[in-house]
Order: C-alpha cells, then sequence, then structure tokens
C-alpha cells in the first residue's frame, strides 16, 4: 500500500525532473496524474537521491573496466602474463616506478605489469557475484513461491531445507567443499594443470556459493507469498481458472519485485566481498586467473618496499564494495517507504 | 511451551545428524582418493592399503559411517604404520598429516576462537550500544547523523581489508599472538587486543545500528513519558528504564551474530595469526586433511544449531509476545 502522501509528493516534484514531461510542455496536469506502477515510483526516487547516482556510475565504470580490459591493457601495450624479469632486480623488488610504459608499475618478484593485472582483475569479481547472485535469486525466488503457494508437505519439505542450509557454518563449508569439488573436476591434484585447477576452483566457487546464498532469500519470499496468497487478486484468479504457474508468475512475482531487487542490490556487493575473501585466504580462485584478492595476498609482505602494489586492489575492492553497499541502502529507501530515515 | 522446545530440540537433532550424514558422503564417499592424499607421493601400495583399513575406506559406505558415528559415542583405534592409537570417546577422527585426534587439535583451537569472539563482543556491545543511545538521543542532529554516517561507511568496507590493514599498519599495537588465559592473561589479553579490536570496532557499526533503532522505539513509549513525568532526571530515564527494555531485541541479535562469528572468525584468526577453529580448518585445505576438514565443520555445525537454539527458547522467555508454533 503507497501512502498517497508519498504519491502526491512525488508527482509534484517529479514533473520538474521528468525530461519526457518538460517536452510536453504546458499538459502539467496529464502528467500529474499518469498513474505510476510502484516500481517506476521507486526508480524515479533513486534517480533524485545523489549517493545513489553517484555510486552507480562507479558501479557502471567498474564494470566497463572489466569489459573493456583487453582494450585497455593494449592501449597500455601490456599484457597480464607476461614476466618483465628485467625489471626486477636481483632481491625480487622493482627497479621502475610507475611510468609510462607500466602505468602503476611491474608486480615485485615476477615483475608482470600492475595496470593490466588490475584491469583484468575486475573481471573474476564481478563474474563470479554476478553469476553466484543470478543464481540465487532464481532458486531462492522459485522455492519461496512454490513453499509459500503450494504450502503443505511441499512447504514442510522446502522450509525444513531452507532451515537446515542456513544453520550451516557457511565460511567454514566455503573452504572445506572446493577441496572435494577440485578432485572430483580435475582428478588428483599433484599431476593437474594450472590452468585446469584455477577453472575448476572458479566453478567451485561459483557452485558452492550458489548452494549457500539462495537460502535467505527463499525463506523472505515464502513469508511474503504467505501473506499475498489470502489477498482478493489471487482468489479471483483462481476462481476464474488462471492457471497455476500464470497465478505465480504474472499475478504474484510483480508483488515481489521490492524484496527481490533489494535482495539482489544487497548480495552482490556481499559476493563481491566473500570472493576475493576467500580467495585472499587461498581458497578461492588461483593462479594464472588475475584475481584482487591473489593480488592483495600475495602484496601484504611486500608492503613496506611496494606500497603501490597493495593499495591498487585495496582501493578498487573498497570503492567498488562500499559504493555497491551504498546502491544497495539507496536501494532499499526507495523501495520500501518503511525504511526511510 | 515443553511441546514447543522438545520440538524445536528434535528439529535441531535432524539438521546435526544430516549435517554429519552429508558432509561424511562428500568427504568420503566421492571419489577423493584420501588414502593417497593422505600418504604423499612417495607412496607404496603397501601404505596405501594399510590407511585404506584403518579408515575403514575398504568397507562399503554404510558401515564406514555407522563406524564414525560410533567413535563419537565410544571412541574408536587407528592403525598407522604398524602401531596402534586410541582416539578416546567423541572420537572425529585421526589426522595424518598431524598424527593427533582431531577432537584434540579441535580442543586446542576452540578456546583460541572463543578467546577472540568473546573479546570482540565486550568491545562492540559496550562501543555500539553506547554509541546507539547517544545517538537516538540526539536524534536528527548533526552528530546523529555521523555516527550513522560512520556506521554505513564502516559496514560497507570488506572486513578482510580492514583487518589487514590494521594488522600492518597499526603496528603501535602489541605483538598479536594467542598465550592461553591460564598461564598469563597479561599476555593473553595484549596479544589478543589487535584482534578484539578489529572484531569490535568494525561489528559495533551494527550494534550502534540496531540499539539506535530499538532505543528510538523505546524512548517514544508511555512508560517513558510517565518516568520522565514523574521527575526521574533524564540521564536515569534513558540508561534505566529504555535501556532495559531498549535493548531486548539487541540480545536476540547478539546470540544469533555471536555463533556466526564463532564459526567465521577465520579472517580474523588468519590475519592475526591466531591458531583457532578457521586457522585449522584452512590449513587442512591446503594439505588435504579430510578428517580435520570434517570435524572442524561438524563442530561449526553444532554451535551454530545449538546457539540458535539456545536463542530460540530464550526468546520464548524473554518476549511473552511470540506465538509458539
Amino acid at each position: 500500500m503507497e501512502p498517497l502522501i508519498e504519491e502526491a509528493e512525488l508527482t509534484r516534484t517529479g514533473a520538474s525532473t521528468d525530461a519526457m514531461a518538460d517536452s510536453a510542455g504546458d499538459h502539467e496536469k496529464k502528467v500529474s496524474t499518469r498513474r505510476k506502477s510502484p516500481t517506476q515510483i521507486a526508480l524515479a526516487r533513486l534517480r533524485k537521491d545523489k549517493v545513489a547516482v553517484i555510486c552507480a556510475s562507479i558501479f557502471v565504470f567498474f564494470v566497463l573496466i572489466a569489459i573493456f580490459a583487453p582494450l585497455l591493457a593494449k592501449l597500455e601495450g601490456q599484457d597480464p602474463t607476461t614476466l618483465h624479469q628485467d625489471l626486477v632486480d636481483q632481491y625480487g623488488y622493482p627497479t621502475i616506478a610507475p611510468n609510462s610504459e607500466h602505468w602503476f608499475g611491474v608486480e615485485p618478484r615476477l615483475g608482470r605489469d600492475l595496470f593490466a593485472r588490475f584491469v583484468y582483475g575486475a573481471r573474476p569479481s564481478l563474474i563470479v557475484a554476478g553469476s553466484v547472485t543470478l543464481i540465487t535469486t532464481l532458486i531462492g525466488v522459485i522455492v519461496g513461491l512454490l513453499a509459500g503457494f503450494v504450502g503443505g508437505w511441499l512447504d514442510r519439505i522446502l522450509s525444513w531445507v531452507i532451515d537446515f542450509v542456513l544453520s550451516l557454518p557457511y565460511l567454514l563449508f566455503a573452504i572445506a567443499v572446493p577441496a572435494v569439488l577440485l578432485s572430483l573436476f580435475v582428478g588428483s591434484s599433484e599431476n593437474a594443470a594450472a590452468d585446469d585447477v584455477a577453472s575448476a576452483r572458479f566453478f567451485s566457487l561459483i557452485i558452492v556459493l550458489s548452494f549457500f546464498g539462495w537460502a535467505s532469500l527463499a525463506r523472505l519470499i515464502r513469508g511474503e507469498v504467505l501473506s499475498l496468497r489470502e489477498r482478493e487478486f489471487v482468489s479471483a484468479a483462481k476462481v476464474l481458472g488462471v492457471p497455476t504457474h500464470k497465478v505465480l508468475f504474472k499475478e504474484l512475482l510483480p508483488n515481489l519485485v521490492a524484496p527481490i531487487v533489494i535482495s539482489v542490490s544487497m548480495a552482490l556487493p556481499s559476493y563481491i566481498v566473500t570472493e576475493a575473501g576467500l580467495t585472499y585466504l587461498g581458497v578461492g580462485l588461483t593462479e594464472p586467473t588475475p584475481s584482487w584478492g591473489l593480488t592483495i595476498a600475495a602484496a601484504q609482505t611486500f608492503y613496506r618496499a611496494d606500497p603501490l602494489y597493495l593499495w591498487i586492489p585495496v582501493a578498487a575492492i573498497t570503492i567498488l564494495v562500499l559504493s555497491l553497499s551504498l546502491l544497495g541502502d539507496s536501494i532499499r529507501d526507495a523501495f520500501d517507504p518503511r525504511t526511510r530515515r | 511451551m515443553l511441546l514447543y522446545i522438545l520440538k524445536r530440540v528434535l528439529s535441531a537433532i535432524s539438521v546435526v545428524i544430516v549435517t554429519l550424514v552429508a558432509s561424511f558422503a562428500l568427504f568420503f564417499l566421492a571419489p577423493t582418493d584420501p588414502a593417497g592424499v593422505i600418504c604423499g607421493p612417495r607412496c607404496t601400495p603397501e601404505r596405501v592399503a594399510d590407511i585404506e583399513a584403518s579408515l575403514d575406506l575398504d568397507e562399503p559406505p554404510l558401515v564406514q559411517i555407522g563406524s564414525y558415528m560410533k567413535g563419537i559415542v565410544v571412541g574408536r583405534d587407528y592403525t598407522t604404520g604398524g602401531t596402534t592409537q586410541h582416539c578416546s570417546a567423541p572420537c572425529l577422527g585421526y589426522s595424518y598429516t598431524l598424527g593427533q585426534p582431531v577432537t584434540k587439535l579441535l580442543a586446542q583451537a576452540l578456546p583460541v576462537t572463543i578467546s577472540i569472539v568473546l573479546g570482540g563482543a565486550v568491545v562492540y556491545l559496550i562501543v555500539g550500544i553506547l554509541a546507539g543511545t547517544i545517538a537516538a538521543q540526539v536524534r536528527g542532529t548533526s552528530l546523529d547523523k555521523a555516527v550513522v554516517g560512520t556506521t554505513l561507511f564502516i559496514q560497507s568496507i570488506p572486513y578482510f581489508v580492514v583487518a589487514l590493514l590494521v594488522a600492518l599498519y597499526a603496528t603501535f599495537l602489541p605483538q598479536s599472538g594467542y598465550h592461553p588465559f591460564l598461564d598469563n592473561p597479561l599476555t593473553w589479553a595484549s596479544g589478543l587486543l589487535a584482534a578484539w579490536l578489529c572484531v569490535g570496532l568494525t561489528n559495533a557499526a551494527a550494534y550502534t545500528r540496531y540499539s539506535r533503532a530499538s532505543m528510538i522505539e523505546t524512548l517514544g513509549q508511555d512508560f517513558v513519558r510517565t518516568a520522565t513525568s514523574k521527575g526521574i532526571s533524564r540521564r536515569r530515564v534513558v540508561y534505566r528504564h529504555g535501556l532495559r527494555a531498549g535493548l531486548t531485541p539487541v540480545v536476540t541479535i547478539f546470540g544469533i551474530d555471536l555463533a556466526f562469528q564463532l564459526t567465521g572468525a577465520i579472517f580474523t584468526e588468519s590475519i592475526f595469526g591466531l591458531p583457532g577453529l578457521g586457522q585449522l580448518t584452512l590449513r587442512a585445505f591446503g594439505q588435504y586433511d579430510l578428517p580435520v576438514l570434517l570435524g572442524g565443520v561438524l563442530v561449526g555445525s553444532v554451535v551454530l544449531v545449538v546457539m540458535n537454539l539456545v536463542v530460540d527458547i530464550a526468546y520464548t522467555f524473554l518476549d511473552p509476545r511470540v506465538r509458539l508454533g
């Protein structure tokens, strides 16, 4: 139920910011009576939120870096895997400062180009977090819809599974399970190629994070559906003989947009952190994948001699996660008027 | 009431048993060749057979799980390199890479994790509740906005980055490391100080927000107005009357948080070099030490399930409005 005052206030100020309305000129009255869906209202609120706009642009900036990583590296004239041993002295320290050839300098010991590793490092973070968010959202929504709407024994089983998954120590499993998955994918770990191990680690990370991630959204959706299914429009649809899958996806799902969007916006930064954190601990992605977590882990021993090596990935991950979290907060405020401060 | 508790206990037990069976199946029945890994690269077939026999890997799956569960209840014997090791009552297996029973390793690791989590909890409860209460009293002022903004900022920074930067740059803090409390409480505290501050100050952000929201609601209630109108000082109204009612929801969150922190202190442990549960599991991952991995996961699950149970039951006593079902 959208409060009436909210809507009135929105259309009043919305008219001046809405470009389409301005082009229409004197038809201001027409605009103010135009009906908007709750999602449109929320998006309009979001557009007015300066923090949200800034944070969203930072996120888009990082996505662009990830997409155009090869192009950016080519622009610099380097790639993330070539070893520049000539630029490293016999103690492993780089002999050059950042210059026009190596924009962020080179890695100690191996001498790989840091700018190239930085731009390529944006990719695994975003791909892992994005696909885990997508998978968990899909599973969570479907399980929640089924458990809430069908009820009965199915609900009891699904609810037990949700409770079960939520009561597992997820970080401990995130460490333990990849060990097993790894040997399933590539067999004995001693004679496996580094590339095979890296891709196996990549997929097992996605699998593990997805397995533990869907349950909280499923519980949330189930609760919402339990209250929605008693409402008149659902009864009406049922009486009219609308098939169950249509009731689920055409009647119920549009009413669940707000919790789903909020959950996605909160999940994305948390999975970026988890990926980087697990990788930092040595149980996530491995070499030769360029990843910020790996760079941070390698750079911590050089933090005095080569602070830039440590601070570039640290700053990147902090800025990305910070802006995504703040964006998530704004999205929640926009979609859920009750939480507005 | 009794029926509700019984139901919750039964469901908790079912979760633990399913976790046990599922993780056992995952670790020991998947085609992963644990014996070969335990044995290492220079390994004779006889040695593999020896390890397989002592781990019961040559038995059918049900027998393997059966003897593992029996080991938990009555203990079991392991044969390694001709000598027999007895692993007493709550036996969770035997770590071949460390040559010690898993139970003993866990018993060494748990006090470390508990020390970190409880010490951190003292810091974040004090800082968080105090900051939240103060912010609730000055609601809407610039001080309140600064507090809320700071908490939002702290909550949004990746925790492992904060911990790493503290470990690297906060050199004024005493060298971190674990010394048992009973040996010398002072060195125990100084070795854990950095970890406590790290856990405490980052989690304080969440508790500031919880207690601020809760106190705002409480301070708007009738009994607070009554207390004020009786002429009781503002300080006494807030800290005696208000806090008592306002903290109930915070305490509930604290119970659940505590359980998750006990199983999730991995970053703190690994960055500050404290040999706790997470560090143990992490090391076991590196050496593919399946019995230790399984033991760590199981103990973690039990801790989590038991804490959830305690919080649920305690909550029904704390708040009579909770509907039992």
